[in-house]
């Protein structure tokens, strides 16, 4: 496997997680999840201080990254989302208060660093975390075990939703909360289940890209415009939608500065954030509801022409 | 109602009134600093407080009076910085042989060139004050074109949409800044000429006053916008866009115009920043700093108040600049576990906005709800339709 291929497939399997986290959250709560940002790193640092301290591979410390990240969401919701959307707030209202969790849960990873770095004398700023990776049938383990992780998760999930009782409540909550709540189904369970399984796959993906690119307290901070990119790309109605998105992203970011670099010259790679945001800007520019919103259109004016042909 | 003493209960509303509160506490502890930890430090807060009322009060006309998601901020603020680090220099290193292609913003040719260029500025008062005003021209002139190309976009998306992708090409600017060195210097940070260097004795004062007081123009400005047919016409925009297009608003346009105005606005705040500072730094221009921080100042102050966002610059600047001031001598004790007390300020903002949200949502000085026909005749209309007892 060439090495752009490599680390593509570990860092677009990571961001399709995030993506994904940020459009269940969006369709079930209407928040743009900004935390999911700090989360993500947040994620990565419990994996790297799991490896560092305690050895081994970094695989085995994703579970505990999970739910670190899904604890991290419940008490978002518990301390901020629950109140807001008793109150109905604005998409605007909800947005900013997760701003504001970030804020605070990027210092804590700031002065996490810090203890890091004084106390037990590592160096937490500028983490390659492919150096404890294993190779796997010719190739880094990352580009095997990552996709392979996030498709397990995503089938997990998407069991979860369609096949028990807990996740048709929530797809009824999606569909229609006021019909939902009529006939017996407790939203607050629903939106607490939304933020534990978010946050929990936001830590996953911070985690994930952590194995294709520097480890840095801002690894969230920087990446959160492509978690954004591909749940857009995606349209943020569906979640399948976000999840292919984020892969698509991600991968084309790869791919397309693998290929520009070797056709335009290295300077390009200065400018690799220009593609996944190309990539967001001409999909809002044709579809304004993105991907997800073009196929509902286009299945409507099939099914529209269906039903006038069997009127004829 | 009618029989309390009309003037008397004015002058009541004025002392009760918080914005009239909050500004003698926050003259009061400008006065314990200044007393205590000198006037420099005042000096500091005021020029900071200066350039972050101008950004927040353009991201206030945006966000709080036309209700659009403006989560690029930092965008407009990069235009102007960018173009007052890149073209007026140039333009007098061009006009007295100086190096002023792409080499101008090479490191090793920038560090001779812009102080020659300073010291040109510095023998001519009526030089340097015409610089300053060309810098501060161009730089809205920048602006309102970045106004108008994130209009574009503003038209057809709706408002999470709108966000995101403004927020995107924010961080693009500022990856195309730290990248393409002609620009402002790539990595290496170009300089600014300096045109306050004519008053050299007294360059910080000078900068402070020429700072606060044109944070003063813009809200003075915009206080009268915002207050004039066309602020009216922007709130109806915001409340009901469709009203607004039935009652023959040409809401494009006046989004556009909006955009424009705000963005021009941000950009001269840019611009004053990077003149003070006499560098720009590509990689200073982050979303945090331009993006994040106005909108917790704004939060705080009160979405759609001029004065609310005035009041809450000023509180969370003294906030972030105490915290720096003490934060070895109160916060000392995290540097046992090695722990930086800087990140206090993060908290501190973070803290801020989620305060806010939760318990304060209208912000310290809540805008207020204007009706369309003055006072008297919505109760006159309430009296004959037998309401009188509920309105007013």
């Amino acid at each position: 496997m060439p090495a752009w291929l490599a680390s593509g497939l570990a860092y677009a399997s990571g961001l399709s997680l995030t993506a994904g986290g940020i459009t269940l959250l969006y369709i079930t709560t209407r928040t743009f999840n900004f935390a999911h940002a700090s989360m993500a790193t947040w994620g990565f640092y419990v994996v790297y201080t799991g490896t560092v301290l305690y050895g081994g591979t970094p695989y085995r410390w994703l579970p505990l990254s999970f739910l670190f990240g899904a604890l991290l969401g419940v008490i978002c919701y518990l301390v901020l989302n629950r109140h807001l959307l008793a109150r109905k707030a604005n998409t605007i209202t909800l947005m900013m208060s997760t701003l504001g969790y970030d804020l605070v849960l990027l210092a804590f990873i700031q002065m996490y660093c810090d203890y890091l770095t004084y106390s037990l004398k590592l160096f937490p700023r500028r983490v390659t975390m492919s150096v404890y990776d294993i190779e796997l049938f010719g190739t880094s383990g990352a580009s095997v075990i990552l996709p392979l992780t996030a498709v397990a998760v995503l089938s997990l999930l998407h069991l979860f939703i369609t096949r028990t009782k807990f996740g048709t409540a929530m797809r009824a909550t999606i569909e229609n909360s006021l019909l939902a709540g009529a006939s017996g189904i407790n939203s607050d369970w629903v939106y607490l289940a939304s933020w534990v399984i978010g946050g929990g796959m936001a830590a996953l993906g911070g985690a994930f890209m952590a194995m294709a690119m520097t480890g840095t307290p801002v690894l969230g901070m920087t990446t959160i415009p492509f978690m954004f990119a591909g749940a857009i790309l995606g349209g943020l109605h569906s979640l399948y939608g976000g999840i292919l998105g984020g892969f698509v992203v991600g991968l084309a970011e790869y791919a397309g500065v693998y290929f520009l670099a070797a056709e335009v010259g290295s300077w390009v790679l200065g400018y690799r954030m220009a593609i996944p945001l190309l990539i967001m800007a001409v999909t809002l520019m044709a579809f304004p509801q993105g991907l997800a919103g073009a196929w509902a259109t286009m299945v409507g004016r099939a099914a529209g022409l269906r039903k006038r042909g069997v009127e004829a | 109602m009618n029989g309390v003493d009309k003037t008397g209960s004015r002058m009541q509303d004025v002392w009760m009134k918080n914005e009239v509160v909050i500004g003698l506490v926050m003259v009061a502890v400008l006065t314990v600093i200044m007393l205590t930890l000198g006037l420099s430090l005042v000096l500091t807060i005021l020029i900071d407080a200066a350039v972050f009322t101008i950004v927040t009060l353009s991201l206030n006309l945006e966000v709080g009076h036309t209700g659009i998601s403006q989560f690029g901020r930092v965008l407009a603020v990069i235009a102007g910085a960018f173009v007052v680090g890149a073209v007026p220099g140039r333009v007098l290193a061009f006009l007295n042989g100086l190096p002023y292609g792409v080499s101008y913003a090479d490191d090793a040719v920038n560090y001779k060139v812009v102080p020659a260029i300073s010291d040109l500025l510095a023998s001519s008062l009526p030089l340097s004050v015409g610089f300053l005003l060309f810098s501060f021209l161009l730089a809205a002139v920048a602006g309102a074109a970045v106004g108008w190309l994130t209009s574009r976009p503003a038209i057809r998306l709706k408002e999470a949409y709108l966000g995101i992708s403004l927020l995107a090409f924010g961080d693009f600017f500022m990856w195309v800044g730290h990248n393409w060195e002609p620009l402002v210097g790539g990595t290496t940070a170009v300089f600014v000429p300096d045109p306050f260097r004519v008053v050299w004795g007294s360059r910080f004062q000078v900068v402070v006053i020429v700072a606060v007081i044109m944070a003063f123009l813009v809200y003075l400005y915009l206080e009268k916008l915002t207050r004039s047919p066309f602020g009216r016409t922007l709130h109806m925009v915001r409340d009901c866009d469709v009203a607004a297009a039935v009652c023959g608003k040409d809401i494009v346009r006046i989004r556009t115009q909006s955009l424009m105005i705000g963005s021009a606005l941000a950009a001269v705040g840019g611009a004053l920043y990077v003149i003070y500072a006499g560098t720009c730094t590509a990689i200073g221009f982050t979303r945090l700093t331009w993006t994040f921080w106005p909108w917790a100042y704004m939060m705080l102050g009160g979405i759609g108040s001029n004065r609310g966002v005035v009041l809450g610059v000023l509180m969370l600047t003294v906030a972030r600049t105490l915290i720096i001031t003490y934060r070895s001598t109160l916060f000392g004790f995290l540097l046992t576990w090695g722990i930086d007390p800087m990140w206090l300020e993060y908290t501190l903002m973070g803290l801020v906005i989620m305060l806010v949200v939760l318990f304060m949502p209208h912000g310290l000085v809540p805008a207020k709800v204007e009706s369309i026909l003055p006072a008297g005749r919505v109760r006159k209309a309430a009296q004959e339709q037998g309401f009188g007892a509920t309105v007013g």
